[in-house]
């Protein structure tokens, strides 16, 4: 029998010929003047026409090429997997009671099938409470896909899920994956690969869901809505909800699960401010502000590791120029655009590197021991609020810390440093309450 | 501010004095800045025969095993940046990046002297899935004439898929199009394409031209 199984809730414009069950329709269409595609649901440009008359897509063009030409096949999603026993969960830890009480309220609202936020503190342990509500899922023989707007946190979280959930079959999916797409119970993928699915998933797991891109693409919300039965329901995890979210949750149209806690008990480290007037003019003389200066210093020289986040890319050369000349080695640069991404991280957290000078990217989904982290410019407009409470949240991640420190130095108190402070101090009056201890 | 038509962000395009000096419209980069620095345009520092980028000025080793007198200029480097470019807007046939590079050829154009301009053509089955000619896809407006079709019998794999050795040894997949003799005859023609890889291309299309009665023919190509 031939295997039809690659078309299963998919959306592909490569037809599998003889399958049963396979329904089409055009990949561009025309609705009244203009043209959609038809699996990002974005309109084309009127300037977006082929010589030989086709019309392309250009917003999903990372994901193949679509046109008029094209059609799109899909079989409907029909659940074919194993029984699996205890969901396929091979994890042996255990939670604490704090974040037992919150994976069983997470369970419950699965099970409701309600759209849920679980609201957990960086460093809460926000992965392994979605572990009892996931098995449970997969038991009941349920499609999954665990997906986030970040390639980082994709490829952090797929070995887990691997090591964590052994009995399942799981397949990772990205840009630029090297393993081909195949038909399994438990996807991990960016939400741009979302676009490619078409109701396959009974419930959906957005890890980040604050996180850029997905916070500000309209195309990314409906792809995530079109991948997901009718029926089924998704899960926000995040450390930072948006307005949005916050505002929905006030109207009670989603149900939310609180966690204000590290799962070791000790509290987010304070958004220290250090005011430091024209830094950008004295980085534009070769100088840094003397106290961040001093400040790496003292962590080199005590061999903590230490991050350096700065607002542009072309900040990171000029700033590890003025280290390089204060004498202080052993550090590299990371940016978006570095083909040597992962391998850096990788060195930096294996400590064969001694700092970080980095930008936004690594705001969330990384845990280093003992880091220390500065922000230079942290009123930069590209550091909003909930990307500054997620660079705190880099520090003091394991039980094992102690003494990291999160210092923001700025030219003004800007209303976003101002408003992370706020929810930093928020979230500790809170976690406060449940017994937890400053770090 | 305008859009960047590869990375998408807006940039404010640079205006400089000489800029103003001219007194005409001022030009709409459709690229910006870190856009635009990802390509390498070639010195006057090249091979005299392909257009290679060089230290010197010599004849490079690749075209001393040709011993023949073509005569290739091109723009850019074909290096990391300009395959990125390559590969989205050819391989991914994103047709709207050729904004991208019109200019730069616009201008590459006017430092050449020739009487007819014939791109290299794509095949019919390239035709219907790519949906452009990569090659006239950059031109704005300069005349041309496709004096030159690909063989109807000519089923080949893509160049870029092959080795240098069985580029080198792929049979003539250009025939002249009913009348191109009438355009040719005694004219300078200056071919265009995308890449100058080996230089096969290029030669098995020159030498149809000169079949067509053409005077002398060089060629113009975007990287080498
Ligand atoms: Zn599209
Ligand atoms: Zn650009
Ligand atoms: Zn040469």
């Amino acid at each position: 029998m031939t295997d039809f199984s690659e078309l299963f809730g998919r959306r592909s414009p490569v037809p599998l010929p003889g399958a049963p069950e396979m329904v089409t329709s055009k990949a561009v269409t025309a609705i009244g003047q203009r043209w959609q595609c038809q699996r990002c649901r974005q309109w084309i440009a009127a300037t977006d026409r082929l010589p030989n008359g086709d019309w392309y897509c250009r917003t999903c063009l990372q994901l193949g090429r679509l046109t008029s030409r094209d059609r799109l096949y899909t079989i409907p999603e029909p659940n074919r997997f194993a029984r699996l026993v205890m969901g396929g969960l091979t994890w042996h830890g255990r939670l604490s009671a704090r974040q037992m009480q919150a994976a069983q309220a997470v369970q419950k609202h699965a099970l409701a099938g309600q759209r849920q936020l679980l609201w957990a503190v960086t460093g809460a342990g926000k992965t392994e409470i979605v572990y009892p509500a996931l098995a449970d899922a997969l038991a009941r023989g349920w499609r999954v896909a665990w997906v986030s707007p970040r390639i980082d946190v994709c490829l952090e979280l797929a070995p887990r899920l691997q090591r964590d959930f052994g009995g399942v079959e799981q397949c990772v999916l990205y840009g630029g994956q090297p393993v081909p797409y195949h038909y399994c119970q438990l996807t991990i993928c960016t939400t741009h690969q979302l676009l490619r699915f078409d109701q396959a998933f009974d419930w959906i797991i957005v890890d980040e869901v604050d996180a850029f891109p997905l916070a500000t693409s309209p195309m990314l919300q409906v792809a995530i809505d079109r991948a997901q039965k009718t029926q089924g329901s998704c899960l926000y995890l995040t450390a930072t909800p948006g307005e949005r979210l916050q505002r929905e949750i006030r109207q009670g149209k989603l149900a939310v699960t609180y966690l204000p806690l590290r799962y070791h008990g000790y509290l987010l480290p304070p958004l220290q401010l250090k005011i430091s007037w024209r830094w950008r003019q004295q980085l534009g003389r070769g100088r840094l502000p003397a106290g961040l200066q001093r400040q790496l210093r003292l962590w080199w020289t005590a061999r903590r590791p230490f991050l350096v986040f700065v607002p542009h890319v072309a900040d990171l050369p000029v700033v590890m120029a003025v280290l390089m000349k204060a004498g202080l080695s052993g550090g590299t640069t990371v940016h978006a655009a570095d083909p040597e991404r992962q391998a850096k991280v990788q060195a930096f957290r294996a400590g064969n590197y001694r700092f970080l000078l980095t930008t936004t990217i690594l705001e969330r989904g990384v845990t280093f021991p003992k880091v220390a982290v500065a922000i230079l410019g942290a009123d930069d407009p590209v550091f909003s609020t909930a990307a500054l409470v997620q660079i705190a949240g880099r520090v003091g991640r394991l039980a094992t810390d102690s003494g990291g420190q999160v210092l923001a130095y700025c030219h003004s108190n800007a209303r976003t440093v101002q408003r992370a402070r706020n929810m930093i101090t928020r979230l500790n009056r809170q976690g406060r309450r449940q017994g937890g201890r400053p770090c | 501010m305008l859009t960047c038509v590869w990375c998408g962000r807006s940039f404010a395009p640079a205006i400089t004095v000489t800029m103003i000096w001219q007194w005409r419209p001022l030009p709409q980069p459709a690229l910006c800045a870190t856009c635009h620095d990802r390509l390498t345009p070639i010195s006057p520092q090249h091979c005299p025969q392909c257009g290679r980028q060089q230290t010197t000025v010599e004849v490079c080793r690749d075209c001393r095993r040709w011993h023949d007198n073509l005569r290739n200029r091109a723009v850019y480097r074909y290096d990391a940046g300009m395959k990125a470019y390559m590969q989205q807007y050819k391989f991914q046939g994103d047709y709207r990046l050729r904004l991208g590079l019109q200019e730069a050829l616009r201008l590459a154009l006017e430092q050449v002297d020739y009487d007819i301009l014939v791109p290299i053509p794509i095949d019919e089955r390239t035709w219907q899935t790519r949906g452009f000619n990569q090659v006239t896809g950059w031109l704005t407006g300069q005349p041309f004439q496709q004096a030159l079709a690909v063989t109807a019998t000519h089923k080949d794999r893509p160049q870029s898929a092959k080795t240098r050795q069985e580029r080198l040894l792929t049979p003539q997949p250009f025939e002249l199009v009913a009348g191109a003799s009438d355009l040719l005859a005694n004219r300078r023609v200056l071919l265009l394409d995308d890449v100058y890889t080996t230089g096969r291309t290029l030669r098995h299309a020159a030498q149809q031209i000169y079949l067509g009665g053409a005077k002398a023919v060089t060629s113009l190509t975007l990287a080498r």
